[in-house]
């Protein structure tokens, strides 16, 4: 397992990490500036955090009051 | 003037709520995501194991415009659900939260208000998906052979036709219905209807918009633009401008 990992080309996959990680990054500074949220903000982080891939967009689109 | 002022408070808006930031990185997303995890399959297949001795596995690595269709692709699944989710609170949401009517409590003309929100949408969107896209190009480049830069903004070009059609659809049924629910639904499916009314007709509808990502398939496989892609185009140019129209007279005679 950890020689293939090794082998995979990480200059190809790293942007896809670096997508991901500004996703996060910013949805969490949002989170923290906005007044109220959808919802409990502490269930948000939850799922910027651990909903693997979208959970930032999920946040992004139903999080923030309109 | 007046027109510029509402443009600018769109803009100021998505950047405030951070569209400008998330819309982008989103289509990227998509744009490149399809490229990758291709490319990967059959290591990744291999890596999990679980196939059975002496099976072959032959997954055909598609040629660059196939490839590079692979973002077209997740841009009309996934892309065009985001489009529709950031637009159906466009108009319906200022009308339900009152805004609409502290906006025209100025003498704001309605063909401004709502060609100004269509440019600013438009303006947001589109380079999005020209960042996802190109993102996608270049991913294609370097894994499935080269694709020239020409080919990939022409057929960014075609393709932009079609996701303007469906932000002015989702512009026009705003204007339609108040529920930014609604407003989703709706959009999206016009957008469907269209695309299964020109996939059973479409031999006599050879100029409906719901060729638009056919043809632009086929622009990246020939190279050529044929008579009925520039139809095509100047067919979808007219119903936007229609649309627009129809929808600032909807919104002139609608009681408040």
């Amino acid at each position: 397992m950890w020689e293939e990992l090794a082998a995979l080309n990480w200059a190809l996959i790293a942007p896809l990490l670096v997508i991901e990680l500004i996703l996060i990054v910013v949805a969490l500074i949002d989170l923290s500036r906005i007044e109220k949220a959808n919802g409990p903000k502490w269930a948000w982080v939850l799922i910027i955090l651990f909903v693997t891939g979208i959970g930032p967009i999920i946040y992004f689109i139903f999080g923030r009051r309109q | 003037m007046q027109w510029a002022v509402i443009f600018k408070k769109e803009m100021v808006e998505y950047a405030r709520n951070v569209k400008w930031i998330w819309v982008p990185m989103v289509f990227l997303l998509f744009g490149i995501m399809d490229q990758i995890t291709t490319y990967y399959l059959p290591k990744i297949l291999e890596s999990v194991g679980g196939m059975p001795e002496g099976a072959e596995l032959n997954i055909p690595i598609p040629d660059p415009p196939a490839a590079l269709y692979m973002s077209i692709s997740e841009f009309n699944m996934l892309g065009v659900m985001v489009i529709a989710l950031i637009s159906m609170g466009l108009i319906a949401g200022e009308l339900k939260s009152g805004v609409y009517e502290l906006v025209l409590s100025k003498p704001v003309k309605y063909s401004n208000y709502i060609t100004a929100k269509w440019a600013g949408l438009s303006l947001l969107v589109l380079s999005s998906v020209f960042l996802g896209y190109l993102g996608g190009w270049y991913y294609v480049n370097i894994l499935y052979g080269e694709l020239a830069f020409s080919t990939f903004i022409v057929s960014f070009l075609i393709y932009t036709m079609y996701i303007l059609f469906f932000i002015t659809i989702s512009v026009f049924v705003n204007t339609l219905v108040k529920n930014p629910g609604l407003v989703l639904f709706l959009s999206i499916a016009l957008l469907i209807a269209i695309t299964i009314i020109t996939r059973i007709f479409g031999h006599i509808l050879s100029w409906s918009p719901g060729h638009l990502s056919s043809y632009v398939n086929e622009y990246l496989h020939t190279g050529t633009m044929t008579g009925d892609m520039w139809a095509t185009m100047a067919t979808t140019l007219a119903i936007i401008v229609l649309l627009l129209f129809t929808a600032v007279t909807i919104l002139k005679n609608k009681e408040l």
